[in-house]
């Protein structure tokens, strides 16, 4: 017997695109809010257009991308541009309790949605502002994406092996988790003080701000002690070994019309296992789980210090062991032992193999009208009385412009009618 | 108490027994307000044994990586090994709103602490679980340290060079995003008993926690059987692409994202490095007309077309060896500034010290400093994530000294100093 969730009637006007903002009002979905994207065909979000899409289809409603992020939401076309829109996009304010968006702030002035004006509208809104740089100070234009995001804010130079460019974390993952993150909690903060005092407010949350709150060691250990702090692979000056070993490799599916390589281990196609050994418990557990091979008794390696010191000698040679195992058996034989281990998923592992994801129903298949039925990403923490659910797939772009004109904003047909013949509404 | 009267979270009191995993979710809530009482171990915290250290002095009250992420809260010491601890802690479950745990699954449970023995003392407590794989399923008991939970969402899979092993992400990030989402469900729990009165406990594993930051790599294998792969500083597999990743400047690195939606076209580029006169031969056919159609579709058809992938690839490499020798002349801040100007995507490849220098950050005044009495010293510490305008984000009080807050505390239940000196005495606090 499930208690309505927490923000049963709690409405969500969400102008923000891309990843974070996305991100941040599904999750007010998933836990009860409802929650309107105003989109706008002349400035689609950029996320609709781009792949992975379903074999054979490429619509703007069928990117595995965009849709992951936009379960449980209405989609209502509306073109800002023309002065009528933006009085529809007040009447939708005036409706709703929360404001989204991660546009620039030019943009947001633009089209008159800054504080002061939709708090004029509606005086205890709260409403949240997601820009790249902030809406003030010398940068505040600057253009930037997630892919950008992340060296700016200093991912890039602190991750991956010391005699690599700093490439980066593969995505954008500041984005996806860290802001969209921080959003999520400054609006529930701010819902929470408009419930107690009647009062709403604006948040500002600067991604770059939001992204570097996440790094905060690196960056005492600059304002403190001076020290630019240099990337480390997979090392930490506080556990060894601590790192990836590979395991056996496994063919991965080609892509269309890609031939096999010719690779001994084809880039793909190997397989790794992440072990962390954290104190000398666990040292000794590892070399039982190993079997006890004679070098681990080796002085050298029987203190942090000393595996710290000859860390290149001891990876090889735990490297040797794991090699002929797969991935899972390795995190098994080390589990059982009490070793912290984990197999280096893929996605394929993520999404069909991983027994726990699979008990846990972590992923949630949805029937899209057009995409069909795919995966979702479920609830990224899970209430036990009040558990969020996605409660529809993606909507199609512009699907719900004539319910929210009809029953959110109430407007009769002929208004609606008028709106669509001035292109208004799409 | 110094309880600021316009913070969000002023009337909420949360009681830290996590580990690691949970130390960002109690500094969000202490940040936003919440009165955070770090439960420590009579020995202090584990993580007051991680580096880096104020002057590299190791010392449990100079760990900078515990003081980024203690700000704001109190700390009492509390042995919860011992039955005497562990009375002591029931009779301080009435004074809490919210406990934040981080055991593996079941433990709390049976020494009578878990969301149904807190339920009994304070009937409408929030319980957060942080662990590596949530409350239940066959891994919940698997031992999960941040590289763990990292591999096992999938994210790991996807970053560093294809030859390499996978790389972890800098800076604990598995535990920081259990850490968020462990908050964020926090206050969507108090949220529901502000409504309703109803307290409830709080599930997050640490690789669900991650798994959205895996892009586009469940979906491309959910709807087109594509694995996702790393690919490293080529960021389209098997093709070099000019604009698009790390390239050296003078002093370190810029980020490049040309040609993509959003920036300004690989002609504004070329632009750019003809009224430097450093185009060299790109203003000349067959660049030119190359350079006008360089752009996702082209890349696109090349990637499904092997023809034209041999076509194009000589060209792509050329302009590539140009862009590289126009940016290697530059400093990286002037790079950077001087592409934005032209909505150019390309960002600088921050350090810590270009953070802290960042032109943007100070005219925010993002950095907060925090004077510490111990040290004689002022130290500078991350702002905040976020702005709230009527509930301000705040640093109030510098990071505790190991049970600094005992007779505080202690004191609020009733404990005399006979009291507090004999569970001294046998080890609890």
């Amino acid at each position: 017997m499930a208690a309505p969730p927490p923000l049963t009637g709690i409405r969500v006007a969400d102008f923000s695109w891309f990843g974070a903002g996305p991100i941040c009002s599904q999750a007010l979905a998933t836990f009860g809010a409802e929650v309107v994207r105003i989109e706008s065909e002349t400035r689609i979000d950029g996320l609709r257009s781009v792949a992975p899409f379903p074999p054979d289809k490429n619509s703007y409603n069928v990117s595995g991308w965009f849709n992951n992020y936009n379960a449980g939401k209405l989609s209502f076309s509306l073109n800002l541009n023309l002065p009528k829109g933006k009085e529809i996009a007040y009447r939708l304010v005036r409706w709703a309790d929360i404001f989204i968006t991660n546009f620039t702030p030019r943009v947001v002035e633009r089209w008159g949605l800054t504080y002061d004006e939709l708090a004029r509208v509606k005086p205890d809104i709260v409403a949240a502002y997601a820009p790249m740089q902030g809406m003030d100070g010398p940068r505040r234009d600057y253009l930037g994406f997630g892919a950008v995001l992340c060296p700016i804010a200093g991912f890039n130079h602190l991750t991956g092996f010391s005699h690599r460019e700093p490439v980066g974390l593969g995505t954008n993952y500041p984005d996806y988790v860290v802001n969209a993150g921080h959003t999520l909690i400054a609006i529930l903060a701010a819902l929470r003080h408009r419930h107690k005092t009647g009062q709403g407010q604006r948040i500002e949350l600067a991604q770059i701000e939001s992204s570097v709150s996440a790094l905060g060691g690196a960056l005492l250990d600059y304002t403190v002690n001076g020290r630019v702090e240099e990337r480390q692979g997979n090392r930490v000056p506080y556990a060894s070994p601590h790192g990836a070993f590979p395991c056996l490799p496994v063919e991965r599916p080609l892509w269309p019309g890609e031939e096999r390589p010719t690779d001994e281990v084809a880039p793909g196609d190997d397989r790794w296992c992440a072990i962390a050994v954290l104190n000398d418990e666990e040292w000794q557990a590892l070399c039982t789980a190993m079997g006890d091979p004679d070098w681990c008794r080796d002085e050298k390696f029987s203190t942090l210090l000393g595996r710290k010191q000859h860390e290149d000698e001891l990876e090889q040679r735990i490297g040797e062991w794991t090699k002929d195992k797969s991935a899972p058996e390795v995190m098994e034989i080390l589990q059982a032992a009490g070793v912290p281990a984990g197999a280096i998923q893929t996605a394929q592992d993520v999404l069909e193999n991983d027994p726990h994801l699979k008990a846990r129903g972590y992923y949630v298949y949805l029937d899209h009208p057009e995409a069909g039925r795919t995966a979702y990403d479920g609830p990224a923490f899970r209430l036990s009385k009040t558990p969020g659910y996605l409660r529809s797939p993606a909507p199609c772009l512009g699907e719900h412009t004539y319910y929210v004109c009809k029953e959110i904003l109430g407007m009769d047909d002929e208004e609606i009618a008028d709106l669509v013949a001035e292109q208004v509404l799409y | 108490m110094t309880q600021d009267e316009d913070s969000a979270l002023r009337d909420i009191r949360v009681l830290d027994i996590a580990g690691e995993i949970g130390l960002y979710c109690t500094k969000l809530l202490a940040d936003l307000g919440a009165d955070v009482i770090q439960v420590e171990s009579p020995c202090g915290h584990p993580a007051r044994g991680i580096g880096p250290f104020y002057h590299d002095e190791i010392d449990l009250e100079k760990s900078l990586y515990f003081f980024n992420l203690t700000t704001n809260k109190k700390s009492i010491t509390l042995d919860l090994d011992s039955s005497d601890g562990r009375d002591l802690f029931r009779r301080l479950v009435p004074t809490a709103d919210v406990v934040v745990e981080s055991f593996p699954p079941g433990h709390l449970d049976r020494l009578g602490l878990g969301y149904a023995g807190l339920a009994q003392i304070r009937s409408d407590i929030v319980l957060t679980s942080i662990t590596g794989f949530g409350q239940w399923g066959p891994h919940s008991r698997y031992k999960a340290s941040d590289i763990v939970g990292l591999a096992m969402s999938g994210v790991m899979w996807l970053a560093g060079e294809a030859e390499d092993p996978p790389n972890r992400f800098y800076g604990n990030q598995g535990y920081i995003s259990a850490s968020i989402q462990a908050a964020a469900g926090t206050l969507m729990a108090l949220y529901h008993r502000d409504v309703t009165g109803e307290g409830q406990q709080v599930d997050v594993s640490m690789q669900e926690a991650l798994s959205m930051a895996q892009e586009t790599s469940i979906q491309s294998w959910d709807l087109a059987n594509l694995p996702r792969r790393r690919i490293g500083a080529a960021r389209i597999p098997g093709m070099t692409v000019p604009g698009i990743g790390p390239y050296e400047c003078r002093d370190g690195y810029v980020f490049g994202y040309l040609g993509t939606p959003g920036g300004a076209p690989w002609t504004e580029m070329l632009r750019w490095m003809a009224d430097e006169g450093k185009a060299e031969d790109l203003t000349e056919e067959p660049y030119l007309s190359f350079i006008q159609d360089l752009g996702l579709p082209l890349l696109s058809q090349a990637l499904t077309d092997p023809p034209t992938m041999q076509r194009i690839a000589p060209f792509l490499a050329h302009i590539e060896n140009v862009l590289k020798r126009f940016l290697a002349s530059k400093l990286k801040v002037d790079a950077y500034e001087e592409a934005q100007e032209r909505r150019i995507l390309i960002g600088i490849v921050s350090t810590p010290k270009d953070l802290v220098e960042d032109k943007q950050l100070r005219h925010r005044r993002y950095f907060q400093d925090l004077y510490h009495p111990e040290l004689d010293e002022t130290l500078r510490y991350p702002g905040p994530p976020a702005r709230l305008s009527q509930t301000p984000w705040r640093l109030r009080r510098r990071p505790p000294l190991i049970g600094e807050h005992n007779a505080e505390v202690y004191g609020e239940i009733g404990l005399g100093a006979e009291e507090m000196a004999d569970l001294k005495g046998a080890g609890v606090i």
